[in-house]
């Protein structure tokens, strides 16, 4: 099975230039439309990055985490303590402090699952998390119960202090502001996440996916190999957490709940999970999709239903795999 | 600070708690309906551009049994003002709404739209106590002029938002309801003293839990918390929570559950045999649309209204102000109004109001610090008494009500019976200004609690 065109022939270069082109208009795009469409792609650009983590495991690895609103809450939450609890205003000490928590988190949580496969790796994944929310909604003189914690942005700095948000008129300030800061760690994130999927480790997942068996008589570590991709998988979709939390103002259990990680499930789903840039696509598109339909609809949960069984009945491949199986087929016709 | 001992009939007299008949003998009735007044022609020109409003409430799940109503309300209020030309005479009413059923982080993200995509106006709306202290500081930091239709919660003024300039609140406070629960459950039955409680797992729960405990303990020495039971909001089995109430043996079970969750509640209890074993006392049973409460519901128990209103109170032409509300909803949506279609449908007139008499003073369309400047201090007739915005903390004040369930052949729904309701002047139950808040001074889980704990005599 083929993972990204880039593997299969086209050239690097080819690769970057088109990267570039598209950061290019990313950058562009807040100068053209407007401060709610802004933050709207920030929300997209951190969805993203939080279903490329949760990609390693589905797509790369052969494993579907029920999970994964864990790792993204868990993040959310340290954030939450270290500006709460410790007083620091530096959101880059959040994110060191919240990726080092959800390493902690992920390596815990993946020891235990990665001894499994298929049903009960989701089911594992799924209970876990659930522990996590529960202790959220329960221990509400720690976490705010539902409630949850305000994290105002206007606490935070920026690159170690250089950008603040006091004063009047600060938060069309920190919409711009946090959109370029979010789309350079985006680009950072989907280049060590490329890297990986493109390097012997991430080789070495497709083998265990594809065939356990003879991945394992090949002489990879498999138990090993799962748990190092199910670490890496959770601190992306923990930067994810972190970098939300700002925009968000405040964390909540929802997003540790179990309907938040099928939301991840669902974004890589329809962008395709077979692909590298699918669950960006699906990320963005999801947020999109959820946003207006709740403002369209009283019946938004129907209209989001709809379209994942569409989705799964008419596009197996998502957005990006069907996209490039159309491409493929134009390919063949014109030669 | 005096302390001394006194009986709990006369400290109930002194917060004035009056059943029934005589409390409405000491409200002046309005004379000529302030929507029927001839406005005045408006100062200045006024543009043609039609008012933009986003509404938010329940409009799916459990919770919609309650906060509907809301939004028929407002529909309701848009329609007469927009058959009167507008407000100022010029602007029409279009509303955009939002279901609060997406949680509180989509409802973030929603507002957001609102005022940044959608330009809207005013923002109005909320239900959940869970949502306001997450949505309040959004608004103030867009700068989005919002009143609140409920969402009462103290800690939105307590702490999320201790200065609001942008955000207001209609509906009464939060600790005022478990308080008034305490206080009609002490004057009915004072010889309770084993209570066990069942509240929704979240902050209106653990609100409703320590306002009834610090009130209901000045006035009942000697009680004691049998049972607690912590169901999850929009949870529909009941079963484990009220068969570890009643296996407590309380004489009396507080309950804040609400909206559908009620409605399942109740019906549940009935099966177990729940109300025959122990008082009941509900700060917002009857919270619901009325039409929600079925005949089987047990009668003579405490089944609040929020603390803030009912559709049968005052009854007849007591307070015309609630004939003439009624009788419009009714015509309007055949149903009958909850206290959030009083609060949502008196949020837009209050919101008229302002910008008329801001009007007056400057001309044309008021500026919104002007409107600001007019809804602080307000004064405001509605069908559930006169509402005061304190300027403090721009919460609205009304008297707060409570009553006891029970079945009349008019309606085929359980009403609560207007021959006993029960009110309360709200200063006598909530924080004055400028106490302290929670943090400054003292740690109690909101500023009236602390007052009370403070200020009011222990009954001997």
């Amino acid at each position: 099975m083929t993972m990204t065109m880039a593997a299969t022939g086209t050239s690097i270069w080819r690769t970057t230039i088109d990267s570039a082109l598209v950061l290019v208009i990313l950058a562009i795009l807040p100068q053209v439309v407007d401060p709610y469409q802004t933050v709207l792609l920030t929300y997209g650009l951190i969805m993203a990055i939080a279903a490329l983590g949760f990609n390693l495991l589905l797509g790369y690895t052969g494993l579907l985490s029920f999970g994964h609103s864990a790792y993204f809450g868990a993040g959310a939450y340290l954030v939450a303590f270290i500006t709460r609890d410790l007083g620091a205003h530096s959101m880059e000490l959040c994110i060191v402090g919240g990726m080092l928590g959800t390493l902690i988190i992920a390596a815990i949580f993946g020891f235990v699952c990665v001894r499994h496969t298929r049903i009960f790796f989701g089911i594992l994944t799924l209970a876990l998390s659930q522990v996590l929310w529960s202790l959220a909604f329960k221990f509400f003189w720690v976490t705010g119960g539902t409630d949850g914690i305000r994290v105002p942005y206007a606490s935070l700095t920026l690159l170690g202090g250089l950008v603040d948000f006091k004063g009047g008129g600060s938060f069309q300030r920190f919409i711009y502001a946090y959109y370029y800061y979010v789309l350079a760690l985006f680009a950072v994130s989907t280049t060590i996440m490329w890297v990986i999927a493109h390097s012997p480790f991430g080789k070495a997942l497709q083998a265990i996916r594809d065939n356990e068996t003879r991945a394992r008589f090949v002489g990879i570590s498999v138990r090993r190999y799962r748990w190092i991709a199910f670490m890496i998988s959770g601190i992306f979709t923990g930067l994810a957490g972190i970098l939300w939390v700002p925009l968000n103002g405040l964390t909540t259990p929802d997003i540790l709940y179990w309907p938040f990680s099928g939301e991840i499930v669902f974004m890589s789903v329809l962008g395709g999970f077979r692909s590298f840039t699918g669950p960006i696509v699906g990320a963005m598109a999801f947020n999109y999709l959820k946003t207006y339909a709740i403002a369209s609809t009283e019946y938004w949960q129907l209209l989001l239903g709809v379209v994942l069984v569409i989705l799964v009945m008419a596009l197996p491949a998502g957005i990006v795999g069907t996209a490039a199986q159309l491409a493929a087929k134009r390919g063949r016709s014109t030669k | 600070m005096e302390q001394r001992n006194v009986d709990r009939r006369s400290f109930l007299n002194n917060l004035g708690v009056t059943v029934g008949a005589a409390a409405a003998a000491t409200a002046i009735p309005a004379m000529k309906p302030a929507s029927a007044q001839t406005p005045a022609a408006p100062k200045g020109k006024i543009p043609d551009a039609p008012l933009r409003l986003g509404h938010m409430t329940f409009l799916t799940g459990p919770a919609a049994v309650l906060g509907e109503p809301s939004l028929k309300g407002h529909l309701l209020a848009a329609e007469e003002i927009n058959a009167q030309g507008g407000i100022l005479g010029k602007r029409k009413i279009e509303t955009i709404t939002a279901d609060e059923a997406a949680g509180t982080d989509a409802n973030v993200k929603e507002l957001r739209r609102m005022k940044l995509s959608e330009k809207i106006d005013l923002f109005t709306g909320v239900i959940s106590s869970g949502n306001t202290p997450a949505l309040g500081p959004v608004a103030e930091e867009l700068g989005a002029l919002t009143i609140f239709v409920d969402g009462c919660t103290d800690f939105l003024w307590d702490k999320a938002v201790p200065n609001p300039k942008f955000a207001f609140r209609i509906t009464n406070i939060q600790s005022a309801d478990g308080v008034t629960c305490a206080l009609a459950a002490a004057q009915t039955w004072p010889q309770v003293k084993r209570i066990a409680h069942i509240h929704p797992d979240y902050s209106y729960g653990r609100n409703a839990f320590d306002h009834f405990n610090i009130a209901f303990s000045k006035l009942v020495p000697g009680t004691e918390v049998v049972s607690e039971g912590w169901p999850k909001l929009g949870t529909t089995d009941f079963t484990a929570h009220i068969t570890k109430a009643m296996s407590s043996n309380p004489d009396l079970i507080v309950s804040s559950v609400w909206g559908g969750d009620y409605v399942a509640m109740y019906k549940q209890a009935l099966r177990y045999g729940m109300f025959n074993s122990a008082k009941f006392a509900s700060t917002i049973a009857f919270g619901v649309a009325p039409h929600a409460i079925g005949k089987d519901h047990p009668e003579g128990v405490i089944a609040g209204v929020h603390a803030n209103y009912y559709f049968t109170f005052p009854p007849g032409n007591r307070w015309p102000a609630n004939q003439r509300f009624v009788e419009k909803y009714y015509k309007r949506w055949n149903e009958y109004p909850n206290f959030q279609s009083d609060g949502a449908y008196h949020t837009l007139y209050m919101y008229k109001t302002a910008v008329e008499k801001a009007n007056k003073l400057t001309g044309g369309w008021p500026e919104e610090e002007a409107i600001i400047n007019q809804l602080e201090g307000m004064y405001f007739e509605t069908a559930a008494g006169d509402l005061y915005i304190r300027p403090d903390n721009h919460q609205g004040y009304k008297d707060a009500v409570t009553g006891f369930s029970k079945n009349v052949a008019e309606y085929p729904f359980q009403i609560l019976d207007p021959a006993r309701m029960i009110t309360i002047p709200i200063r006598n139950i909530t924080a004055p200004p400028r106490w302290p808040k929670p943090g400054s001074g003292h740690n109690d889980p909101t500023a009236t609690y602390n007052w009370i704990k403070e200020t009011w005599p222990q009954v001997a």
